[in-house]
């Protein structure tokens, strides 16, 4: 019988080829997968990293060549996620975001906007956030307040936004703001690209989290921030649509992170249940031990095959690809939390302690059944294409 | 500027390596191929030349069996912008000398070149004295073991630190240059870069081709051969410090035997 190996991840490609998954193989092992421990310990935001990332075509993988992405492929998205989440899921989670920016911004900007924000920061040049969050505004995006006024041809900004990601490091933010309260989320929303070293902003806080430390989250104020007219990505109030456009696709990276923080946990398992020694007996000779990382290998690989499935879907634009999205993101997630609790108790004393990779994939699991939609959102969603007439 | 790297596909280092029972050359199935590390420092180089120089270019030079493509095209992902590749089953066992002479006929295909560039030695076979060689076969100096590497108008200037000290050295082009482990860290390709090398062209070249007479290269014909190969004893067992108090000076005092501090 064939051993079976977490070494190299179950996911296929479609334009990547056996060279570029080397590749990305090496450039974890040699350059992220070491770091992650120092990361995770001093929340430190490895930009120079992030640099190298950019020189390799990380960032923006599914945007267009002729706009400085790399043109590939959802699937090759979701194998880049994987494979870097393998390493550091923070590292992973900011591939998610400039993906997500850059996705935005090549959809939905001008030529102008193109080259003074796309192309800088697929380079890395100008990092990105990505504001949509309010303290009253999460998984309900049409309740946002933060408000664009029009004041002559310019725009009045005002406002606030939680939990950020890249708030603290950003160079500029795409920042969702009502422009019409009468029109509500359709037609009422609007997306700006906002420069963040300007009168008006201020970084509000630092936020200090269970895991994924290295991603440098944050709040972001608005006070009357003065944007001109061509500020405003695509048209004005379509925003809701912007999202809905792309949150497949964060959704279908979140999936790949999750499944990279469960082949991390459950590799370094395997080797524990090999080679650690009890009772005269490596303790993978026990069931108690080899049946859950049984269970868990083959929820791994369910889940890998659904998530390829989702990014064939989106990749084909097929109608059912945001509920693929949702079903992977779910089970991926899930399964992130449910393979690195496995982890731990393979690991047992040990699992617990600072320094230990399970430990601190244990936390990192933990927010993927949270952000770009909770658990309980994407039940919803699937529900409600499964029951379209009950609603 | 036309730059040559010579480029070699070895065993990987990290997997275990041996030699074939029947000839004691290298076992090839046995251990992951890879492009040797030390020449992509090598091409590293060349390309940090080319960026410096305008209008320069770097030609990939290699010998071995077929799947050496795959570190050709390593070194064309990484910004080479073509290659020659010497494919021919009767190279198979050829010495350090024959390797040379035949790399020299290999070169010589290459029209109006400026500069080769090697690693100083593979990881395989290091011996260590391939790039003197081609040297002195094409008549050209040779500045090996260089760190650094510049270039002004004709003038080459290489660096070379050993133990005892620093070694400036400088040539007229052409000429050969092996370097170093300490010289650069090789770059990652990029996924355009992978994808561009795929139309980079790649000469193959039998031993015909090449200008090169069979009687030349091979193990047959070989000026030196491994007669006999043992495979590295097992590891001994350490020496077991009991610390009875005293455990640091006994540490130590073991250390200064084996002349280690």
């Amino acid at each position: 019988m064939a051993a079976l190996s977490l070494r190299h991840t179950f996911l296929p490609t479609d334009t990547f080829g056996s060279d570029e998954r080397r590749l990305v193989e090496e450039f974890v092992d040699e350059q992220i997968r070491p770091l992650a421990t120092e990361l995770d310990e001093t929340e430190r935001f490895p930009r120079e990293l992030y640099t190298e990332l950019a020189k390799i075509g990380m960032f923006g993988v599914t945007v267009p060549t002729d706009l400085g992405g790399t043109g590939a492929t959802p699937l090759d998205y979701l194998f880049l996620m994987e494979g870097l989440s393998y390493g550091y899921s923070s590292v992973a989670d900011q591939c998610g975001l400039v993906e997500m920016v850059g996705s935005l911004l090549a959809a939905f900007g001008t030529a102008e906007q193109h080259e003074r924000y796309l192309r800088p920061l697929l380079a890395y040049e100008r990092p990105c956030a990505y504001a949509l969050t309010e303290a009253e505004s999460g998984s309900d995006l049409g309740s946002i307040s933060t408000r664009a006024v029009r004041d002559g041809d310019d725009w009045l900004l005002s406002g606030e936004k939680i939990y950020i990601h890249n708030a603290p490091v950003a160079d500029f933010a795409l920042v969702l703001a009502v422009t019409d309260p009468e029109k509500g989320k359709r037609g009422g929303i609007s997306v700006f690209v906002v420069d963040l070293e300007q009168a008006g902003v201020t970084r509000a806080y630092h936020e200090h989290k269970m895991g994924q430390r290295a991603s440098q989250v944050g709040g972001l104020v608005f006070d009357r921030v003065r944007l001109p007219s061509d500020a405003l990505l695509g048209e004005e109030g379509k925003a809701f649509g912007y999202m809905m456009e792309v949150l497949a696709k964060g959704r279908l990276g979140i999936a790949g992170l999750a499944l990279g923080i469960s082949r991390a946990a459950l590799a370094a398992a395997v080797q524990q249940a090999a080679d650690r020694t009890q009772f005269g007996a490596p303790i993978g000779a026990n069931q108690a031990i080899s049946f859950p990382l049984a269970t868990a290998v083959t929820e791994l690989r369910a889940a890998t095959a659904l998530a390829a499935d989702a990014a064939h879907a989106l990749g084909s634009g097929a109608d059912d690809a945001a509920v693929l999205c949702s079903m992977a993101k779910l089970t991926a997630s899930e399964g992130a939390v449910r393979h690195a609790d496995v982890a731990v108790q393979t690991f047992g004393g040990s699992g617990f302690i600072r320094g230990y990779e399970v430990e601190r994939l244990y936390r990192d699991a933990r927010i993927t059944r949270i952000y770009e939609g909770t658990s309980e959102m994407q039940r919803l969603i699937i529900s409600r294409a499964l029951l379209p007439r009950t609603r | 500027m036309r730059i040559l790297a010579l480029v070699k596909q070895v065993a990987d280092t990290y997997s275990e390596r041996k030699l074939s029972d029947s000839d004691h050359t290298l076992d090839r199935e046995g251990a992951e191929a890879v492009i040797d590390e030390i020449n992509e420092r090598a091409v590293e180089q060349a390309l940090l030349l080319k960026e410096a120089n305008d209008g320069s270019e770097v030609v990939v030079v290699s010998m071995g069996p077929d799947r050496a493509t795959d570190a050709i095209r390593k070194a064309l992902s990484m910004g080479a912008d073509s290659a020659v590749h010497l494919s021919d089953e009767a190279i198979h066992g050829s010495c350090a000398v024959q390797t040379a002479k035949a790399l020299t006929k290999l070169i010589g295909t290459v029209d109006g070149w400026d500069m080769v560039i090697a690693g100083n030695s593979a990881s395989d076979g290091q011996i260590g004295a391939v790039p003197a060689m081609i040297a002195e076969l094409l008549g050209v100096p040779s500045l090996t073991h260089a760190n650094e590497l510049s270039v002004e108008g004709t003038t080459v200037k290489a660096k070379r630190e050993t133990d005892e000290g620093v070694t400036h050295l400088t040539a007229e082009l052409p000429v050969v240059v092996s370097i170093g482990e300490k010289s650069n860290e090789p770059r990652y390709p990029s996924f355009k870069g992978i994808m561009a090398a795929k139309k980079k062209p790649v000469q193959t070249l039998d031993l015909a081709g090449a200008g090169i007479d069979a009687s030349e290269v091979g193990l047959a014909n070989a000026l030196t051969t491994v007669v006999s190969a043992s495979p590295k004893p097992p590891k001994q067992a350490g020496e077991k410090v009991t610390d009875e108090g005293d455990g640091g000076a006994k540490i130590a005092e073991f250390l200064v035997g084996q002349k280690l501090i």
